[in-house]
């Protein structure tokens, strides 16, 4: 593919995001908001994972102080301080930087486990003290501030804050895809095939290892800084382990091995939980599912899979695959179906609401309402559907795929490393 | 261009290395002159790679002194040994395996250029940088390769990729551990016309177990039996060295 179509197909998606946003209800600006934080978080943890493999456990540290050290700004903005609002993430990117600095000399002494696990006692450190610390944390309660106008200004709209953090996030993503064009980019890539060979080539492995992760700390703290930004607020729980986990989910889910892939995890998993939080409680639940399924199945991620797609699409065969292909969509859909009627039935019959009806009922088993229909609990129909959305989907999609191998000639697919964080460019 | 009264390119005196009880090299004297080929050969066990990795950097002798150029190098770490001049190969292949041919080349080139860190300039502008890189692959014969990833390669163009690699940050001392370990003897033949045509004029040591390599190619031989220097000699004198014969030639020639 073309990079003129590439930079087109961005040109387009840039407009979009311009132009879309002022005719969304607030809710949906908000989202956006999240998805472009989310999405500048996982491209910086990506730096560090997918381009340098290290693998941090945690990255909420970087993402938290660059989130504190904005607010703090922005109070000093509050008691007068001549500060433009729209470049108050600078702090969180100087913060994140020189935290990166020094959480990454000791990080990046080890690599591999030991490197995650010192990564993830960091960020735990910090989750710990933060609640002690009121002066800088503002103990448990967390520590406000108001955006201030700035040249006429006023930044209280989600709109402006919208448009605040798209110019960043572009900002910042071009810079980090910048990067892998560098020859330290390229370095970084070649710290992650063989850290040793780079030492004996007159490389100090260790320096270079502590400067990748001070840029990926640095974006990510411009990525907390646009969240307290957008928040107005900040508390300790940003230090937390599932804010660590949900950019290594994202970034997986999404592709490590293709630069835009955390990009598309980021908005998944973003919009997925905005969507589908307020349905069900059960919503973790299918986003770690999610996550099994794609490692298991597609280790290089949706980035990966459309990155193969995209490169082979001359090769493949489309009026032959096409039809396999809807087979196996549409099984993979009838087998959601059927998981997700489980789970919910399964989070119904043993919730605490039913537990009181039971009793209530002397132990029977009282008719519950499920997707707007009422069951019964020991109904055939109740049982039998889900078991002919499981085996059916389950029977098309493994079919489909069978089909689809027969025509790529069994060739095992081509190994993640043929992305172009690979390649030359 | 250095007179003989130059110092050696390689000097080792006395280095001993232990790994706690274990000696593996006792007081190892040898110099090698600037421009000379030297292989070092001995059984398995013998504590050659343990000698590689305290010449390059990867372990601190125990004792005495390793000079290079004249300059004590012993202790250095591995990026300053290279920088000070001095690059290795490795005895099972070490390259970057998800990375094209081409870049795997470009990152050593890049280190001899000195633009190690950078950051602010695209790489893919750097003419100089390229056009060496292609030099580099050219010599080894895998300019065709270029865009290859280096993973995708067949052994004996890894091994040739190695030892490109090894050129390409401009060291004038070169170790090669073992560069035909594991190759026909076609493909050996060309590995060691290879090596003879891109370490002309530079410093070389290598540890080889293939005697044709080591007599076509080299001016003396060290012989290493636990962890000492039996002998060192021309090739020719070595293999009529009846101590030497008894220690390691007899067994393993054929």
């Amino acid at each position: 593919m073309g990079s003129m179509r590439i930079l087109a197909l961005l040109a387009v998606l840039l407009a979009l995001l311009i132009a879309v946003p002022p005719f969304l209800d607030l809710s949906w600006q908000n989202a956006l908001v999240n998805v472009l934080i989310a999405s500048l978080f996982a491209l910086a943890f990506n730096l560090l994972a997918g381009q340098a493999g290290l693998l941090s456990f945690g990255h909420a540290a970087y993402f938290g102080i660059g989130a504190f050290a904005a607010l703090h700004l922005m109070i000093a903005v509050e008691d007068g301080l001549a500060f433009p609002t729209p470049l108050l993430p600078l702090a969180g990117a100087a913060a994140g930087f020189l935290a990166g600095l020094v959480a990454g000399y000791f990080a990046t002494m080890r690599s591999g486990v030991y490197f995650a696990l010192v990564t993830l006692a960091i960020a735990e450190l910090l989750h710990s003290l933060a609640p002690h610390l009121a002066g800088t944390f503002g103990g448990e309660a967390g520590i406000s501030s108001m955006r201030m106008p700035w040249q006429g200004i006023v930044f209280g709209s989600m709109l402006e804050v919208y448009y605040l953090t798209l110019g960043w996030v572009m900002l910042c993503g071009l810079g980090l895809w910048a990067y892998t064009r560098t020859p330290f980019g390229r370095l970084t890539l070649a710290l992650r095939d063989n850290e040793q060979r780079v030492l004996f080539l007159g490389y100090d492995a260790h320096r270079a290892k502590v400067v990748v992760f001070a840029i990926s700390a640095m974006a990510s703290g411009v990525a907390g800084s646009l969240l307290a930004i957008s928040n107005e607020t900040a508390n300790y729980s940003l230090f937390a382990t599932d804010v660590s986990a949900q950019v290594v989910l994202q970034t997986f889910v999404g592709g490590s091995t293709v630069f835009f892939g955390p990009v598309i995890g980021a908005t998944l998993f973003t919009l997925f939980s905005f969507l589908i939080s307020d349905l069900t409680r059960s919503w973790v639940f299918y986003q770690g599912l999610i996550f099994v399924l794609v490692m298991l199945f597609a280790p290089t991620g949706i980035g990966g899979i459309l990155y193969e797609l995209v490169r082979h699409r001359r090769q493949l065969d489309w009026s032959r695959l096409a039809w396999p292909a809807l087979q196996s969509i549409l099984g993979g859909l009838l087998l959601a179906g059927g998981i997700v009627y489980l789970t919910e039935t399964a989070a119904v019959l043993f919730g605490q609401d039913y537990a009181m009806r039971r009793s209530g009922a002397a132990g029977a088993l009282p008719p519950y309402e499920l997707f707007g229909i009422g069951w019964e609990p020991a109904g055939v129909l109740t049982w039998l559907l889900p078991a002919v959305l499981l085996l059916g989907g389950g029977g098309l999609l493994v079919a489909g795929r069978r089909q689809i191998d027969g025509v790529r000639g069994r060739r095992s697919a081509p190994a993640a490393d043929a992305a172009p964080l690979g390649g030359t460019p | 261009m250095s007179p003989t009264t130059n110092p050696p390119a390689l000097r080792l005196a006395a280095v001993s290395k232990s790994f706690g009880p274990i000696d593996v090299l006792q007081k190892l004297d040898l110099d090698i002159a600037p421009g000379e080929r030297h292989a070092v050969i001995g059984p398995n066990g013998a504590g050659k790679s343990t000698l590689f990795n305290l010449i390059s950097g990867l372990f601190a002798p125990s004792s005495g002194d390793i000079a290079l150029n004249g300059r004590s190098i012993a202790g250095l770490s591995p990026h300053r040994i290279n920088r000070a001049g001095l690059a290795r190969s490795f005895q099972i292949t070490n390259i970057f395996h998800r990375l094209s041919v081409f870049e795997n080349v470009r990152i050593g080139v890049l280190a001899r250029h000195r633009v190690r860190y950078g950051l602010f300039r695209s790489v893919a502008h750097m003419r100089a940088v390229n056009e060496e890189s292609a030099a580099v692959l050219a010599r080894v014969g895998l300019e065709p390769r270029a865009d290859t990833l280096a993973g995708d390669l067949t052994y004996s163009e890894q091994r040739a990729l190695e030892i490109g690699m090894t050129l390409t940050t401009g060291a004038e001392v070169i170790l090669l551990d073992e560069p035909t370990a594991g190759m026909s003897r076609e493909e050996t033949a060309q590995a060691a016309e290879l090596i003879r045509s891109v370490t002309a004029g530079k410093t070389l040591l290598m540890v080889e177990h293939d005697m044709s390599v080591v007599f076509s190619l080299c001016d003396r031989v060290s012989v290493l039996v636990y962890g000492s220097i039996l002998a060192t000699d021309t090739p020719e004198r070595i293999s009529a060295n009846r101590a030497v014969q008894e220690a390691y030639l007899g067994e393993e020639t054929s």
